[in-house]
């Protein structure tokens, strides 16, 4: 057989854990992302602008940088770090758990731009003439602002479960490269380049990550062809 | 029924109404941009005015002086877009069925197949919107609105995306809401006929105010709304009564207390009621009847006043109504005409227009 067919269990242990730490990632941060991508699209609150830059501060900074801010606030020393670990033993530093705030935190704004555009895409006359009938604001985004702007909802939650496959540098500097808990699909790739006879493991492993990338692109086409027919608009 | 006196600014848009409704159905008239919507909107609850009171059957919907704004979702006042507003993901069904559902059992006045029969829109029920033409799309619009059970129907221009035909088939419908489930509306148009239709009961806005209210022929005709009367072509309304058509000379006939006038010929059945105007401007004054002109109506009568405005002389006439002329000061000086002189109003049939037929 073909030697690119065959990972090794490690490396089966990368790909799950990406897919694991992608997956917890994206449940994580849908609903806040939901609600944050509405609230910048529809609501006028003191502090907007603030808020809208620190979401957005990950899509410009080096990753490297979260990535060691959450190591002086979550880690073992860090103020809530210290407390997790006093109080509930939980320790993220590490940790799988850890790898997944990591990416959260990389990934969220993607979720909320995804989110904003298609919220401020749903016609707020719609909406009006929901509440004229007789629903409640929370009745109203429920039945009416969501459904109508799930293709870009969903469009954020690919994003984000992407962006949390192609994580490295916050994810390194927050939780290391610990085989089996952190080390996910780019850092088992960085770690085989950086090793002598690690070029065909490492080339398995782009292979992989390009067939789940391919894979994911396709699931949120299909997804969004699904959505934009229960929308009533079929692209054909 | 509706009462109201509010303030809202909004960007710099400025509006100042104050309004009692006391008609069923009532049309609020004035040109695009007067603030018609915005006025809706406060009364709807989709925008707060800064200051006022809007009152429906005495309880209050907003007071700014006592705290009260009652939310849109419990004001119970339907709001029909121009451009319908159905819910795309959602079936005409369960369009219909949206307010309607969230109502309980006894605050529901209508039934699904009522109102499904009176808007004639059976067989669009499992449909999806976009499927819809803009004629039905209003119909499940309306529908939606009424079967919410609303206290109170607001109708923003309802059919000023339809083509003149798709018009005359909603009118019917709106017609029968009116008769049928009498049910309290306020209709708002740029489109005077399209009022006139259902109701002789008006307000006219421009400019953010309401400059008057009452009888559409009695309010047309008031000195300040003079203005934009004859920017519309209305200085001049009659009601009257269709009598009789002559098809093969292209003529009809109407009738307004014991004088009749030659129109051109219109559609109308026999013995219906329509509204008719006229501009200022095609009101010709002679001192004894003309021969020899193709001009189809000559009807004597008195000429009470004389005013100039600006570069021209109004005259009002009565000819058993009053008819305003806007002619030049040379041409009432020429006549040498004073107050009280007999005078004869001509106008050509064609410069009269049907403005609607009363339902």
């Amino acid at each position: 057989m073909w030697p690119l067919l065959q990972p090794t269990p490690e490396e089966l242990t990368a790909l799950w854990l990406s897919v694991k730490i992608g997956l917890w990632c994206t449940a994580l941060i849908a609903i806040p992302g939901l609600v944050t991508g509405w609230l910048l699209a529809r609501v006028q609150f003191p502090g907007k602008a603030l808020v809208d830059g620190l979401v957005h501060l990950p899509l410009v900074l080096p990753p490297v940088v979260p990535g060691y801010l959450l190591l002086l606030v979550l880690g073992r020393q860090g103020p809530i770090g210290r407390w997790l670990y006093e109080t509930w033993g939980v320790a993220l530093v590490f940790s799988w758990q850890g790898a997944v705030i990591a990416s959260a935190f990389m990934a969220f704004p993607l979720m909320v731009r995804a989110v904003r555009l298609a919220v401020m895409l749903v016609e707020p006359r719609l909406e009006e003439t929901a509440r004229t009938l007789g629903a409640g604001p929370l009745r109203v985004w429920l039945t009416i602002t969501v459904p109508l702007a799930l293709p870009g909802i969903l469009t954020g939650l690919v994003l984000a479960f992407a962006r949390s496959l192609g994580e490295f540098g916050a994810t390194v500097t927050f939780v290391g490269n610990v085989a089996g808990e952190t080390r996910t699909l780019p850092l088992a790739i960085y770690t085989y380049t950086q090793i002598p006879g690690g070029d065909g493991p490492a080339l398995r492993l782009v292979v992989i990550s390009i067939l789940l990338a391919l894979a994911a692109l396709w699931a949120s086409e299909w997804a969004a062809r699904r959505t934009e027919r229960f929308l009533g608009n079929p692209k054909s | 029924m509706l009462a109201l006196e509010i303030e809202l600014r909004q960007g710099g848009f400025a509006l100042q109404a104050q309004l009692t409704l006391t008609e069923p159905v009532s049309g609020l008239f004035g040109p695009s941009g007067c603030g018609k919507s915005t006025l809706l909107r406060a009364i709807a609850g989709l925008v707060r005015p800064q200051r006022g009171f809007i009152r429906f059957d005495d309880t209050p919907l907003f007071d700014a002086a006592q705290g009260i704004d009652v939310p849109p979702h419990r004001r119970r006042v339907g709001l029909v877009f121009q451009d319908s507003q159905l819910f795309p993901h959602r079936s005409v069904e369960n369009n219909l069925l949206y307010g309607f559902s969230l109502l309980p059992m006894a605050a529901r006045r209508f039934r699904l197949t009522q109102i499904v029969d009176l808007l004639d829109i059976g067989p669009l029920l499992k449909r999806r919107p976009r499927y819809l033409s803009g004629g039905e799309r209003q119909r499940v619009a309306l529908g939606r609105t009424l079967l919410a059970s609303p206290r109170l129907l607001l109708l923003d221009e309802p059919l000023s995306a339809l083509d003149e035909g798709r018009k005359q088939q909603i009118l019917p419908f709106l017609r029968r809401v009116r008769d049928e489930l009498r049910l309290p509306m306020l209709y708002v148009s740029h489109a005077i006929n399209e009022i006139l239709s259902l109701t002789p009961s008006i307000a006219v806005m421009d400019q953010g105010r309401i400059l008057g209210q009452g009888l559409f022929a009695e309010v047309i005709r008031q000195d300040h709304l003079l203005g934009l009367a004859r920017s519309l072509g209305l200085e001049n309304v009659l009601r009257v009564t269709v009598a009789r058509h002559e098809p093969e000379i292209g003529s009809t006939t109407v009738r307004y207390d014991h004088h009749e006038l030659h129109l051109p010929l219109s559609a109308l059945p026999p013995g219906s009621e329509t509204w008719i105007a006229l501009r200022a401007a095609d009101v010709a004054l002679a001192l004894q009847p003309v021969s020899g002109v193709t001009i189809q109506n000559q009807v004597a009568g008195r000429l009470m006043s004389l005013r100039r405005v600006a570069d021209r002389m109004i005259a009002e006439v009565d000819i058993g109504v009053p008819i305003l002329a806007e002619v030049t000061v040379k041409a009432i000086r020429d006549l040498g005409l004073t107050e009280g002189d007999t005078v004869y109003c001509l106008f050509k049939a064609r410069a009269w227009q049907y403005l609607a037929t009363t339902g």
